[in-house]
């Protein structure tokens, strides 16, 4: 069965082909909403071209066509961003995961639905689509990018990652099953990803797609594409691209972003590897204004993605809400993984989703979960 | 070998610039016209600096230059090798081929995806391999490449930091196909990031024999002409390696010619940190120098139309020139350019009687120029007239809007908010302001800069890197930096370098990001001496 058969036996005639211009933008735009995380998007892309040029197709559907009743999952990829630059998969991964995870469930997966907004897990969660014949369903469970598994919309919305199923290129698969434990769920999995070598290819948080219609970030994938196209015709025009990304935001959904710092990057603390940072790359850099922003300076902390911004000593923006930073003239974003000393960049900040917003998303990802002794303020009121 | 004098050329797209230098002297410059096949315009330029200076040729201890002609014919698809592509990766890495994003007509030149094979191998990050080496699949990959192919590349995941696997992989090709068939391997070309790693190592693969002829005749024309001396070839970060290395590693002379540029005004001006500002008739590069070299870009490089990971200067492009227009409302200025009259500069500028105003002309009004040109025939100005005719205001407004935007691109390059020097080179050097720029302590504009790329073609030192990955837990931090050193060492006198000489420039350390433990890439550079 492929993607258009499983659409006509939902009765959905309503659908959108995803073509390889689509997917650019989509990416473009997933990288920026992946506020310094997300890894290099060149994987996730070639994969997709591949899965295009042989022909297979990649159909996104609205969420409000999805029946209750049928089963969907999410293909990601989960482990060292590095790794993956040296050593991209076999074209069956996925494929794997996702029919180890149905012989789990015992049901057949009708649909895929993207993890986060990331250079690689957008693209990759489209090439799955392709390669399985199943639509992708226009959401995600971020928005943005998180480092960890259970930093999803859908974990404070009542849904779980359990069962997840890791597998590698030697065909090896771990099944996780944690129940409504989605900490040790992530765990876990990055246990599986080290000890498969530093990388894994998962199949996760099976549900419904009721349950996706209630849990899910809605239309994520249109928010992501809105984005990309706006910056790729700024770039083709010769507009800004940072003013063209915060239309399209005001367009698409109806929020007001804020740009709010230029400058340079002068200093990068790094830390990493100590039983306090996880594993995770926790660090600090410090940007000195240029331009209209002389003298003033901006501290940004990261955790594999950017978590809090403060220009002059002041905090401006918190977890969950975004914190873009991205090339002033191309609208390209910088990633903490890549970013040197020198880099330049303007500083853009978005809120977070209202679903990511719930008292128990910022109690699971907001500014104390990160180690901040801070309560958390939107951004708007930051910045307002 | 303090005596010994140096030769250098810069293979320009137009003319090649050769010098003849004693220590920091420079004793004779030459300029030819580029030759299709290279050697002729070296020659001509040679020829032309051993009759003016009268030296004789065995007191030659050098020569090198500075070339982009591989780049040129990777961009023009010719007299490309036909190239046997081996990736050592699967069951991982397949869903990528080799290939894949490439334009199709280079596919072609390159003999296309009939002669790719991606065998079973490779390694973890950790030394673990993904699966053994499939030995025999290589075996009857080369039985069916005989005849087929001119060069064979070898890309092996994590290759850089485990060679293993890629050195197997060559010894067997070499068991089947001879001698004459030239492997490179992926590890010696670049860094982690396996798809721009074995874009590199093809891409090397492919220019091999260009380098090997070009390298072959000029030896025979340097020896012709009674010179007994090494032939050095300038690579990307600005620094030399010998030829017969280069023959081996083409592609690490991209960048030869921009990177010659930079190193030449720095070895004309002392300056060993700060920028260099190449100022042309439609446009500026902002470079900026540490411990002596350009910085490397860290984005990836496109080199006809192939995504790669090589190693290249970091230069800031902008759109101010000499012949850059000054758009005005009275005498408000609008914007400077980004059009510029280029080469028209002596039909369209105002200096000249032509309509339209340019950064030339703003300088010839305030009176800055005050020699002839030396890329045109004419005078700096044949209409004092119409430059006598500008408004005052304007004049100083646009100054002031040019001292802006370089003071801006500058400080975009810089890293320190501590003032730095600069050097300014180039044709336009003449026209823009060298006070009050804020950020910069001194402006230098050094002689001979109009053959800097020639100059620093004959700077003697060799550059080369090494990188590992460690896991901290496992291994010291010191260890760990020595060991990947050590490496960097033997890389540089496997360039050439003298051992004893060799030093590190820097030392970059990468962590491992969504991944436990204390695992980093370490990267450390070196420079040595040739002679």
């Amino acid at each position: 069965m492929g993607a258009r058969e499983i659409l006509e036996s939902w009765g959905v005639k309503d659908y959108r082909v995803i073509d390889r211009a689509a997917i650019e933008e989509i990416t473009l735009g997933a990288s920026i909403l992946a506020t310094g995380g997300g890894g290099d998007p060149e994987i996730g892309l070639l994969w997709t071209y591949k899965v295009l040029d042989e022909g297979k197709e990649i159909i996104m559907v609205d969420p409000k066509y999805v029946p209750d009743e049928v089963q969907v999952a999410s293909p990601a990829t989960l482990g060292a961003a590095l790794v993956l630059t040296e050593k991209p998969p076999s074209g069956g991964v996925l494929n794997l995961a996702m029919r180890r995870l149905e012989r789990y469930l015992g049901r057949p997966i009708e649909a895929t639905i993207p993890i986060e907004c990331g250079g690689v897990n957008s693209p990759v969660a489209y090439a799955a689509a392709a390669e399985l014949g199943v639509p992708v369903i226009d959401v995600d469970g971020m928005n943005r990018a998180f480092p960890e598994l259970q930093m999803t919309s859908w974990v404070t919305h009542g849904v779980h990652a359990s069962p997840t199923v890791s597998v590698d290129d030697r065909e090896n698969v771990t099944v996780i099953d944690t129940g409504d434990d989605d900490v040790l769920a992530e765990n876990l999995a990055r246990r599986a990803a080290m000890a498969y070598g530093g990388i894994s290819w998962v199949a996760t948080y099976p549900m419904t797609g009721r349950q996706v219609k209630e849990a899910s970030i809605l239309y994520s994938q249109s928010i992501a594409w809105a984005v990309g196209k706006a910056v790729m015709n700024a770039r083709r025009e010769h507009l800004d691209p940072i003013e063209e990304l915060l239309k399209s935001l005001r367009r698409e959904r109806g929020v007001e972003g804020f740009s709010v710092f230029k400058g340079k990057i002068v200093d990068i603390n790094r830390e990493f590897g100590s039983e306090a940072t996880k594993g995770f790359t926790l660090g600090r850099v410090t940007m000195e204004g240029i331009e209209d922003y002389r003298g003033h300076t901006a501290q940004l902390d990261f955790q594999n993605e950017w978590l809090n911004l403060r220009i002059d000593g002041e905090v401006r923006c918190l977890p969950p809400d975004l914190i873009a930073v991205l090339d002033a003239e191309t609208g390209e974003p910088i990633r903490t993984d890549i970013m040197r000393y020198g880099y330049r960049g303007t500083i853009v900040l978005i809120p977070a989703h209202e679903r990511m917003r719930t008292e128990k998303g910022i109690e699971m990802f907001g500014p104390r979960h990160f180690g901040y002794d801070l309560d958390y303020v939107p951004v708007e009121e930051l910045n307002g | 070998m303090a005596e010994k004098l140096r030769v250098g050329f810069d293979v320009g797209g137009t003319f090649t610039d050769g010098v003849l230098m004693r220590e920091r002297e420079v004793l004779a410059k030459a300029k030819s016209l580029t030759t299709q096949d290279v050697t002729g315009g070296i020659v001509n330029a040679l020829d032309e600096l051993l009759s003016q200076s009268k030296v004789d040729p065995k007191q030659i201890g050098m020569v090198s230059l500075g070339t982009t002609h591989t780049t040129n014919a990777i961009i023009e698809r010719r007299n490309l090798n036909k190239v046997g592509i081996f990736r050592l990766g699967a069951p991982a890495t397949t869903a990528i081929p080799p290939l894949t994003g490439w334009p199709e007509d280079l596919k072609e030149a390159i003999g296309g995806s009939e002669l790719v094979h991606i065998i079973r191998g490779g390694s973890e990050y950790d030394g673990r391999d993904i699966v053994p080496l499939d030995e025999k699949a290589i075996e009857q990959a080369c039985q069916k490449m005989k005849g087929k192919v001119d060069s064979v590349a070898i890309t092996g995941v994590f290759s850089p930091i485990i060679p293993d696997h890629e050195e197997r992989a060559a010894k067997i090709v070499r068991d089947v196909l001879g001698e004459e068939v030239h492997i490179t391997l992926s590890h010696r070309i670049a860094t982690i990031s396996l798809l721009e790693r074995e874009n590199s190592t093809i891409l090397n693969a492919a220019v091999i024999t260009v380098m090997q002829r070009a390298v072959r005749s000029l030896k025979q024309a340097v020896a012709e002409r009674g010179i007994d001396a090494p032939l050095y070839i300038v690579q990307n970060d600005g620094s030399v390696m010998s030829a017969d290395y280069a023959v081996d590693y083409p592609i690490f002379t991209v960048a030869s010619g921009p990177a010659a540029s930079v190193r030449g005004s720095v070895y004309l001006s002392g300056i060993e940190d700060g920028v260099v500002v190449d100022i042309g008739g439609t446009s500026t590069d902002v470079a900026y120098i540490v411990n002596g070299f350009p910085r490397e870009s860290s984005i990836t490089v496109t080199i006809g139309g192939v995504k790669t990971n090589i190693r290249c200067p970091d230069l800031l492009s902008i759109a101010l020139g000499g012949g850059t227009i000054v758009k005005h409302e009275g005498e408000k200025v609008k914007a400077l350019g980004p059009e510029s009259v280029g080469y028209n500069l002596v039909r369209l500028g105002k200096a000249f009687g032509g309509p339209l105003l340019t950064v030339h002309d703003i300088a010839v009004a305030l009176g800055k120029l005050d020699r002839k040109l030396n890329v045109f025939k004419t005078d700096f100005v044949t209409h004092p007239e119409k430059i006598a005719e500008l408004p005052k205001p304007l004049v100083e407004n646009a100054w002031e809007a040019i001292r802006v935007t370089i003071e801006e691109a500058i400080d975009k390059m810089k890293t320190t908010a501590e003032p730095v020097p600069a050097i300014f080179i180039g044709g336009g050097a003449m026209v823009v302001p060298k006070e009050g720029i804020a950020g910069v302590s001194e402006v230098l504009s050094p002689e001979h800069f109009e053959v800097g790329g020639a100059v620093g073609t004959t700077i003697a030192e060799i550059g080369a890197y090494a990188e590992g990955v460690v896991d901290l837990e496992q291994e010291a931090r010191d260890g760990a930096i020595a060991r990947v050193t050590e490496q960097a060492v033997e890389n540089a006198v496997a360039a050439g370098a003298i051992r004893d000489t060799v030093e590190v420039i820097d030392v970059e350390e990468i962590p491992f990001t969504y991944m436990p433990g204390k695992r980093e890439k370490i990267r450390v550079r070196v420079k040595g001496q040739v002679l």
